[in-house]
């Protein structure tokens, strides 16, 4: 599990001060092959974690509360699950698996191995 | 509980109490706990609770509707207040009519349970519970007990002598009173449990009642869902038996599947309304509350018990167990993690409101914000029994996708089964003998208690399906 920051934007192109806060989060997601958005404090993002931790997946968090833009990143969440939790929200290559439950569902109905390894992030 | 200081109150109360405070005292507790249980008790139209009486002709008076106690499994109480050889005619209303039952009711004091058992035979919920044997025809010392009572005093005694003796029998009343009293409230009590955790009570918000509205909701509906469970259970196991085709037999699989999608949407909205009574699983039996997880069963845990029944399964559908079993172990542990997590941030928020060896009123401010917090925290516990619950929902679907039709019908009979049994033997707890009463060695008492469960009706009989 590895954390981001927005440091890394310092080494590509300027973003102008007005991204769109749900591109900001689609272009995130795309990065890595598991990416999680998330809050420091909250004990379900944690236990995501620890699910993908406990898998082998080295999954890429971004702790909205520790992101200058993370409120508005949270709005955009919230838009796109369409509930009023923003996070937990998984993302496995790029594509939206969503809030806690779906994670779930996937892990319990065989879906989310197979996902996983299409994305690049497990390898047995 | 509220009850159970009254309990320990009556106890308290001394000999030297007045007789109208006790009366009070005994009013008060009958009052705290009757609101809710009021349908309970006028059900059965017992007037041996009405301790207004108290006042005028003390114990005869009150016990004379003790006519036909029974006692708890057929066991004969123990004695705990022995100091009623006889009782005076004079303190006896109607002395031919009641020496019978003063005779009774003076061998000793845990006559009064079995005036609180007295309910037991007229409650439809309790006589599923226990049955008692009518304990009059296995007391050989009655006659000789109404004997002695025709032969108290006769009030041409002087009188000193005679005023003396009232005084102190009118104390021994009192002592003999709270104690039956408390017994009594003991026995209500258990009741009250047992009509609760079988759907029965209906408190609202009544005065007393320490059950919210939402967990009396759900004990009701959850009491509702497994009647309707074991009608779903002698579906499938007629149409089992019957060699009815497979899609036939897949219509009533989908409905039984679709029953406990029912309970977890029930759980869902309960978990809303007190997800205490919904995460402590006091919903719950206490043989199943002995394996509770997160409010509910442990998915991993029902498997490892259904898959030696479920054999035999091809070499995909075993791989497909395997592979259920250790997402749903993953899964929970996740959740487990999570729940530490939650633990760990409660208590530093529970602490950070100001050092534990200072009291609270040292740093107000600090300490309100820091529980305000402590109740946002604690909140998130919803969110883990819900995902506990949408857990154990996907777990049961995917086990129904893994197995063939009849598999899965077998597999949810064993499932059904398991949960019957467990409450059975949740039934067997409550009726168990005393350690007071009896060594757990003699197995005669259990043995007799297996068969009075036996004679119930079917519906209500756990045992129907072994």
């Amino acid at each position: 599990m590895h954390y981001q920051t927005e440091a890394w934007g310092a080494y590509m192109a300027p973003r102008t001060a007005g991204t769109d806060p749900l591109e900001r989060v689609e272009r995130l997601a795309a990065e890595n092959a598991v990416v999680i958005f998330s809050i420091s404090s909250c004990c379900m993002c944690h236990a995501v974690k620890r699910l993908f931790c406990g898998m082998g997946v080295n999954p890429t968090v971004y702790e909205l509360d520790e992101d200058p833009r993370g409120k508005e990143m949270e709005k955009a969440l919230v838009r796109l699950l369409g509930s009023s939790q923003a996070v937990p929200a998984v993302f496995i290559g790029g594509k939206l698996i969503g809030p806690m439950d779906r994670v779930m569902a996937s892990h319990i109905n065989g879906s989310l191995v197979p996902l996983l390894k299409e994305a690049g992030a497990l390898w047995l | 509980m509220a009850s159970n200081n009254n309990t320990r109150r009556i106890s308290e109360v001394g000999l030297s109490d007045s007789e109208p405070s006790t009366q009070h005292l005994v009013y008060g507790v009958l009052h705290g706990i009757s609101p809710p249980s009021s349908n309970f008790i006028d059900q059965h139209g017992s007037t041996a609770y009405d301790f207004g009486e108290l006042e005028e002709a003390l114990i005869p008076k009150v016990l004379q509707n003790d006519g036909d106690r029974k006692p708890l499994l057929g066991i004969h109480p123990p004695p705990t207040l022995e100091i009623f050889p006889s009782w005076p005619v004079r303190y006896q209303p109607t002395p031919r009519a009641h020496s019978h039952q003063s005779g009774e009711s003076t061998t000793d004091s845990g006559s009064a349970q079995n005036t609180g058992s007295q309910l037991e035979p007229e409650s439809p919920v309790s006589s599923s519970q226990k049955s008692q044997p009518n304990r009059r025809s296995s007391d050989p010392s009655l006659h000789q007990k109404q004997e002695r009572s025709d032969m108290a005093p006769a009030p041409s005694d002087s009188t000193a002598h005679h005023h003396n003796q009232s005084k102190t029998l009118v104390d021994k009343a009192y002592v003999q009173q709270l104690e039956s009293s408390k017994i009594k409230l003991t026995q209500l009590e258990q009741d009250l449990q047992r009509a609760r955790a079988q759907g029965l009570f209906i408190a609202g918000a009544g005065g007393g009642s320490n059950v919210s509205s939402g967990a009396a909701i759900f004990d009701m509906e959850h009491a509702r869902w497994i009647e309707e469970n074991q009608r779903h259970m002698a579906e499938l196991r007629a149409g089992l038996n019957a060699h009815l085709p497979d899609t036939d037999l897949r219509l009533i699989l989908d409905g039984c599947l679709g029953h406990y999608d029912e309970i977890f949407r029930l759980k869902g909205i309960a978990a809303k309304a007190d997800v205490f009574h919904v995460f402590s699983g006091l919903w719950l039996t206490p043989a199943e509350r002995c394996f509770l997880w997160m409010g509910g069963f442990k998915p991993s845990e029902l498997l490892k018990i259904l898959v030696p029944q479920l054999e035999p399964l091809t070499e995909q559908q075993f791989i497909g167990i395997c592979n259920l079993q250790q997402s749903s172990q993953q899964a929970e542990e996740a959740l487990s993690q999570g729940l530490e997590a939650l633990h760990q941030s409660l208590a530093d928020t529970v602490v950070g409101g100001g050092s534990l060896g200072d009291p609270p009123n040292h740093h107000v401010t600090n300490y309100m914000a820091h529980m305000a917090i402590a109740l946002a925290r604690l909140a998130n516990l919803e969110s883990f029994v819900r995902q506990a619950d949408n857990l154990r929902q996907q777990t049961l679907h995917q086990l129904r996708r893994i197995l063939t039709v009849r598999q899965a019908v077998r597999c949810f009979l064993a499932i059904g089964e398991y949960y019957s049994r467990l409450r059975a033997l949740s039934s067997l707890w409550a009726s168990r003998p005393r350690e007071s009463m009896i060594t757990y060695g003699n197995s005669s008492q259990l043995t007799s208690s297996l068969q009075m469960i036996q004679q119930q009706p079917p519906h209500q009989n756990h045992f129907s399906t072994f």
